[in-house]
This record gives C-alpha cells, structure tokens and sequence, in this order.
C-alpha cells in the first residue's frame, strides 16, 4: 500500500517536472520492481543515439581517404560546381553557357576564374563546401564570349482616371 | 523643316502619323480580336500588357521561391525530412545554397540531395542531443519533491 501510494506519487511527480526526473524514477521504480510501461515514462519523442566517436571518425578517415584516391587517380567522370558569381548561384558543368545582366571588366575571349565555389560533384562523391570550397581544391575557368544589351524593356506605370501615365524603356548591359 | 512664322504654324499638321501608330501596333500584332488593327482599342491594350508586364517581373521572383521551396518540401520529405527542419539543419552547418539550387540538385542530381539530407538530419540530431543535455539535476538545487529511498 505505501509502495504504491510512493509510485503513484512519483508518477504525479513526473507530470510536473521534465525529463530530468525521469531517470532518478526509474531506477527507484526498477529497485522495488518492474512498473508497467505507460505514456509517460518515456520522453514523446524517439530517442537519439549518435555513433561512437572513435568508430565514426575512423570511418570518415576512410571515406575522405577513398575519395582522395579517386580525385588522385581522376576517376571521375564529367563534374558539375555550384558557383556563386555575379550575386546568383549557378550550377555549371564544361561546354555551359551563363547569360548575366552585369557589366565584366573582362574582354570577350578572355579566360575568367571563378573563385566563390559551394559544392562540386562527380558521379559518385560530393565535395559540400562550409560555405566555400577552397581555391587550391577546385578551379572553375570560363571564356567570356560575347558583350551585349537587352532588348529594350518597357517600365510603365499608370493610374487609371488620373491622368498619370510614364513610360520607361531599360536596356540591361549583359 | 523650320516654321518661321505663326501662320505657317497654325497650318501645319502631322505627316509621320502612320509611324507614330505603327509604333503602338507593332506591340499588339499578336492580340486577339479588333484590338490587334484599330488603335483606339489597341492603346489601351497595349498600356495594360506593359503595366501587367512591369508588375509581374517583381510578382515572378515571388512565384518561382514558392515554387523552388514546393519542390525543396517535396524531395526532402522523400528523404523522410520536413522543409524547415532541412532548410534550418543545412544553414546552421554552414552551407550557403539558395533555394534554386537546392530544387535544382533535387532534380537534376539526386544523390547529392540524399547527402544533404543527411547532413540536415544528423545536425538536427545533435542539436537534439545538445539541447536535452546529461538528464541530470543540475548540482547544488535543493528541489520541493522528496526522494524516499
């Protein structure tokens, strides 16, 4: 009778405290004997286990050795970056073609560089960049091959009853 | 040609009209109806396509976010993620892709999308982990629940 009224006042307890409580009752309760499983002696939420760290980091030597072997002996097949360039993103490959609305202090034929590379990718490894790759790891060139403007794009505003019409025309460098 | 005088003025009148209605008509060629021939219908159409054109070039960097984070939910919910739990895992591990690039790794490179979806969630687990702590009192409370051991 005391042994239960201690279990239904633990149990009370637990309503009001957190997870914190919930070890200390446990092992209270699995002293006297087994209690029965209800909604509330686990947390709501699965549980997490991560892997041990020793193993883990083992296991992510040999991978990034793997992946070392396989840039080394370039067996790889054709790669794809995700550049940021010209304040956008792009995902380009070799033989892409990239149109943007901004003015290169670079003349056509000119070899560019690009420097800002998030994430490159062969076939069957990934190199995520936290946020950058660096620069001696992966070099993304290009030739800039033409220098035109937009077509003339129309801006107009108008206010209908209120005689209040304008009208713009925007060539874009690109 | 120079007018020198008021009454040359007063006697002048438009020879390049057709030009100047042309100019109107050559943007409502493709409309449907009398407002693609008659000018008086046709101004008034072609002011509207070139309001409605100047709206909607704000209106689509709109549209086209909704749509890269439709098809982000999409692909991550097939890895077994929420949007927000990938979008907040992947920025808070440093990596600074957009959303157009993120639908289009989804498409185009499926693989690596899995590996970004798993990032998301073995960040999101440590943060878990992080968050909840030992399980243990903190030294030194004296709490109002008795222990009877």
């Amino acid at each position: 009778m005391a042994a239960a009224a201690a279990a239904r006042r633990r149990a009370a307890a637990f309503l009001f405290s957190s997870a914190v409580r919930h070890q200390s009752s446990q092992s209270t309760a699995a002293q006297e004997g087994l209690v029965a499983k209800t909604s509330l002696t686990s947390p709501p939420w699965p549980e997490v286990k991560l892997p041990d760290p020793a193993e883990e980091a083992k296991y992510h030597a040999e991978v990034v050795q793997k992946v070392n072997n396989m840039i080394a002996a370039g067996q790889y097949g054709r790669l794809f970056a995700v550049v940021h360039f010209a304040s956008k993103q792009w995902k380009i490959t070799s033989e892409d073609l990239i149109m943007m609305d901004n003015v290169l202090e670079a003349e056509c034929g000119d070899r560019i560089r690009m420097e800002k590379v998030l994430l490159v990718g062969a076939d069957d490894f990934t190199l995520i960049g936290r946020p950058l790759l660096g620069k001696e790891l992966v070099r993304v060139e290009a030739t800039v091959i033409e220098k035109t403007e937009s077509w003339p794009k129309i801006n107009m505003r108008f206010w209908k009853r209120h005689n209040y019409q304008r009208k713009k025309k925007q060539t874009l460098k690109r | 040609m120079v007018l020198l005088s008021a009454p040359r003025w007063l006697r002048s009148r438009l020879s390049d009209r057709f030009w100047r209605v042309q100019e109107v008509l050559k943007y409502a060629r493709h409309f449907r109806g009398r407002k693609n021939r008659c000018y008086k219908l046709a101004v008034r159409s072609v002011r509207r396509a070139f309001v409605k054109s100047t709206k909607a070039r704000k209106e689509k960097k709109r549209l086209l976010r909704a749509l890269w984070i439709t098809r982000i939910e999409a692909a991550s919910l097939e890895h077994g993620l929420k949007y927000p739990a990938f979008i907040s895992n992947l920025l808070k591990s440093q990596v600074e892709l957009n959303r157009k690039m993120l639908a289009d790794l989804a498409i185009y490179e499926p693989k690596t999308f899995k590996s970004l979806a798993a990032l998301a969630q073995r960040r999101r687990q440590e943060g878990f982990l992080a968050a909840l702590g030992d399980g243990k009192e903190p030294e030194g409370i004296f709490s109002r629940i008795v222990h009877h051991y």
